[in-house]
């Protein structure tokens, strides 16, 4: 554990919270494992003593900034979660003035379960290019030196080799075994509709069904809505208590709207996302 | 076209291009497949992906989604929308397992009764030849 | 009499119950461990923690028919669903053999369930006391323990070389294979477990239902459904008829009160809007709602909620912080 980090967090977290600048903070502290990391919402200077920030502080926070909208609010950030806040600025979801971020240089993170923490770093952290957050107003740590390795897509390329049938049966298995507990939308940053189509009664786009078919309706439209939207932090992933692979799904999307629109989500907060706009003279694949 | 399989086609097709030129192919007694089920929209740029993926969940075989050709679109740009989204959810529903053949894209303008009769019979064989879907 | 049997004996008395019956075992399906009927007895796991799903499942299952009507001709025809296989569920733990008991306080209390009842009758359970316990586990806590017998038919105590059959019920004696000799050796003793101080739990909570306790605990949950599916005593569910030419399913899944529109009822009004109000029903479900109705607190103690909450929503830790809370409140 890095503790200079730490008490940069928790100095920068007391002052914010002293002087009144914010209403409350929103970081890392132990889990009741005494191992990993859980969220953590400080509201009195007091409580900034239990923030902590090590490679187990996987949560992306930017997600409880929809919670608190009417409130001015510090957010610890890592630089693949400042995708997010870029993500809910560009989108209208969040007031920049009423955020303040203290963005953290980040070594990469590790996989991690409740009570166990292993040495191997999360895959996007493997290809992850980012040295610090791309928006911030306090910086703890500094920048890091990061070595990266470059994101090859060579698991997608993989299965887009296999044939159609394989590929469906691949998918129905995966789904077959969802429990569409939601977790993987309510963990998701770009997931904030006040009614999910899932939740809609009239008409019922999914059934209540707990059953394949319903549940590749859910996993289809779930990842298509955040198609040139998802920032890549992978929480739906990491929460999926069956394991379903949903970065399959999300870096297909992502790679194919890099080659279509080269378009990324959350690199730019002003940029347009390619559903928002288009380009008249484009001509893409079915019209050839 | 005589075959034992017949696919079942949902078309969204605009009010103001494509609906007119089926209308067209029609009341110039053109023949064509009649595998086709038409739902008028307002406009191709109304088509949430949604719809084309619940049709693939009940049952049907084939989807056509079909609107103005670029630039002539009555509200202007709805159909450039159309053209991205729909690019981009062919490539995914492949990706899931469901053929790119089975899903279409057209411009058809209220003139061209001839060309909706033709990318029908067409769309129509290529299903046939992709065969049934199999069932969840 | 404890009984013996050699892990062969096991092995052919696992294949003999499958000629006559459903046998749902732990099996490992691409990385999860779940309950599942098997074909073979090769696909049964042994050496296990606590499953991805509890085998609450099998009696409620996350989406079934319970009824369909037809119509044909004019005749308006009701079909039900039938049970129509004897089951034993085998290698159940005891916290889940407990939570199947829990459930049966609102399933078959009179007007019961019928399907589940039927399934309940006709499925024994053959349990398998724990040798190794997680670090999530507080079973004892919840009155049960890592060898408690009382809730399955026939308990099995893994020792060197084979296990220890203890015939629990009638239904249990039943299904023995013959010619099981006594088992004369120790009973080895069950792993300790860490000890969860629950003494004033229900009425700490019938004191905070106020309390802002609730919406500080709710600032970090995510209000999915984790927890309550992989509960094996949450037994909510959600029912809506299906239609389709002709023929009408009444058909019934898996429903939290963490899904925000759980509790919303015709005309638009939701009782439980916010994130805490719905956190705190799951809690006051669980440890103050079905104690008052049937006498149990509803958890077991299998650790599940703890292993997977994604942001450590942990109810030993809010069953203590609870109970703190009360006391500085009476000591102030």
């Amino acid at each position: 554990m890095d503790m200079e980090l730490i008490q940069q967090i928790r100095d920068k977290a007391r002052n914010l919270l002293e002087e009144g600048t914010v209403e409350g903070v929103i970081g890392y502290e132990r889990a009741s494992d005494g191992l990993t990391s859980r969220p953590f919402f400080a509201y009195d200077p007091s409580d900034t003593e239990r923030l902590i920030f090590d490679e187990t502080c996987a949560h992306n926070l930017v997600k409880y900034l929809l919670d608190k909208k009417s409130k001015k609010i510090a957010v610890v950030v890592k630089p693949c979660d400042s995708r997010a806040i870029n993500l809910l600025l560009n989108e209208g979801q969040i007031e920049r003035d009423k955020v303040f971020i203290i963005g953290v240089g980040c070594p990469g993170m590790v996989e991690t379960n409740w009570n166990h923490k292993s040495e191997t770093l999360q895959a996007k952290c493997r290809s992850c290019q980012l040295s610090k957050p791309l928006v911030y107003d306090f910086l703890a740590g500094g920048e890091l030196e990061r070595q990266a390795e470059e994101e090859t897509y060579s698991d997608i390329m993989e299965a887009e080799a296999k044939s159609v049938a394989t590929r469906r049966e691949f998918w129905l298995e995966q789904f077959g075994r969802c429990i569409r507990c939601y977790a993987c939308r309510q963990v998701c940053p770009g997931c904030y509709c006040p009614v999910c189509f899932a939740e809609r009664l009239e008409p019922l786009w999914v059934g209540i069904r707990i059953a394949p078919e319903e549940n590749d309706l859910w996993q289809t439209i779930r990842a298509f809505h955040l198609a040139g939207r998802c920032i890549g932090c992978n929480e739906c992933e990491r929460v999926c208590p069956v394991g379903i692979p949903l970065s399959l799904l999300n870096r297909k999307l992502e790679k194919d709207v890099k080659e279509l629109f080269a378009f990324q989500a959350g690199l730019d907060p002003e940029e347009p996302p390619p559903f928002a706009t288009f380009k008249k003279e484009e001509i893409l694949e079915f019209e050839k | 076209m005589k075959s034992e399989y017949q696919p079942k086609v949902i078309g969204f097709l605009c009010n103001w291009c494509s609906y007119a030129g089926a209308d067209m192919a029609g009341t110039s007694r053109m023949r064509y497949p009649q595998n086709i089920r038409i739902i008028r929209v307002p406009c191709s740029g109304r088509v949430d992906p949604l719809f084309v993926v619940k049709c693939f969940q009940r049952g049907a075989d084939g989807v056509l989604v079909s609107g103005c050709h670029p630039g002539d679109c009555h509200y202007t740009e709805g159909n450039y929308y159309t053209r991205r989204r729909f690019a981009l959810l062919r490539e995914f529903l492949d990706y899931l397992g469901i053929a790119k053949e089975r899903m279409r894209v057209e411009w058809v303008s209220a003139s061209e009764g001839q060309k909706f009769a033709d990318l029908l019979s067409d769309f129509t064989m290529e299903l046939v030849r992709l065969g049934a879907r199999s069932k969840i | 009499m404890n009984l013996f049997a050699s892990k062969d004996d096991l092995i052919r008395w696992l294949d003999s119950l499958l000629q006559k019956h459903i046998v749902v075992a732990p099996v490992r399906v691409q990385g999860q461990t779940m309950f599942q009927p098997i074909s073979k007895v090769e696909e049964v796991i042994f050496d296990f923690d606590n499953t991805t799903l509890s085998p609450k499942g099998w009696f409620l299952p996350p989406t079934e028919t319970l009824f369909s009507v037809q119509r044909d001709d004019g005749k308006v025809e009701l079909v039900p669903t039938l049970v129509e296989h004897d089951a034993v569920i085998f290698g159940l733990h005891p916290c889940d053999a407990k939570g199947i008991a829990l459930m049966d306080g609102p399933f078959l209390q009179e007007p019961s369930d019928a399907l589940y009842r039927e399934r309940r009758s006709r499925t024994a359970l053959i349990g398998l006391a724990c040798c190794q316990v997680q670090p999530e586990c507080f079973c004892t806590s919840m009155g049960s323990a890592p060898d408690d017998p009382s809730n399955v038919d026939i308990l099995l105590t893994e020792v060197e070389d084979g296990y220890i059959v203890q015939a629990v019920t009638e239904k249990g004696k039943a299904l023995l294979p013959k010619g099981l000799v006594e088992y004369k050796g120790k009973v080895p003793t069950p792993p300790k477990l860490q000890t969860v101080p629950t003494k004033e739990v229900i009425s700490a909570m019938r004191e905070l239902f106020n309390d802002p306790y609730w919406e500080q605990l709710a600032d970090r949950c995510l209000h999915c459904n984790i927890c309550a599916y992989v509960c094996p005593t949450c037994y909510c569910f959600d029912m809506r008829d299906y239609a389709d030419k002709g023929k009408v399913e009444r058909v019934r899944s898996w429903e939290s009160c963490q899904s925000p529109g759980f509790s919303l009822t015709a005309g638009g009004y939701d009782p439980r809007t916010t994130k805490g109000e719905r956190l705190r029903q799951r809690f006051y479900h669980k440890l103050l709602y079905f104690p008052e109705q049937f006498q149990d607190v509803a958890c077991v103690g299998c650790g599940r909620c703890v292993r997977d909450c994604p942001v450590n929503i942990d109810i030993r830790e809010v069953i203590s912080n609870l109970q703190q809370v009360t006391e500085a409140k009476s000591g102030s």
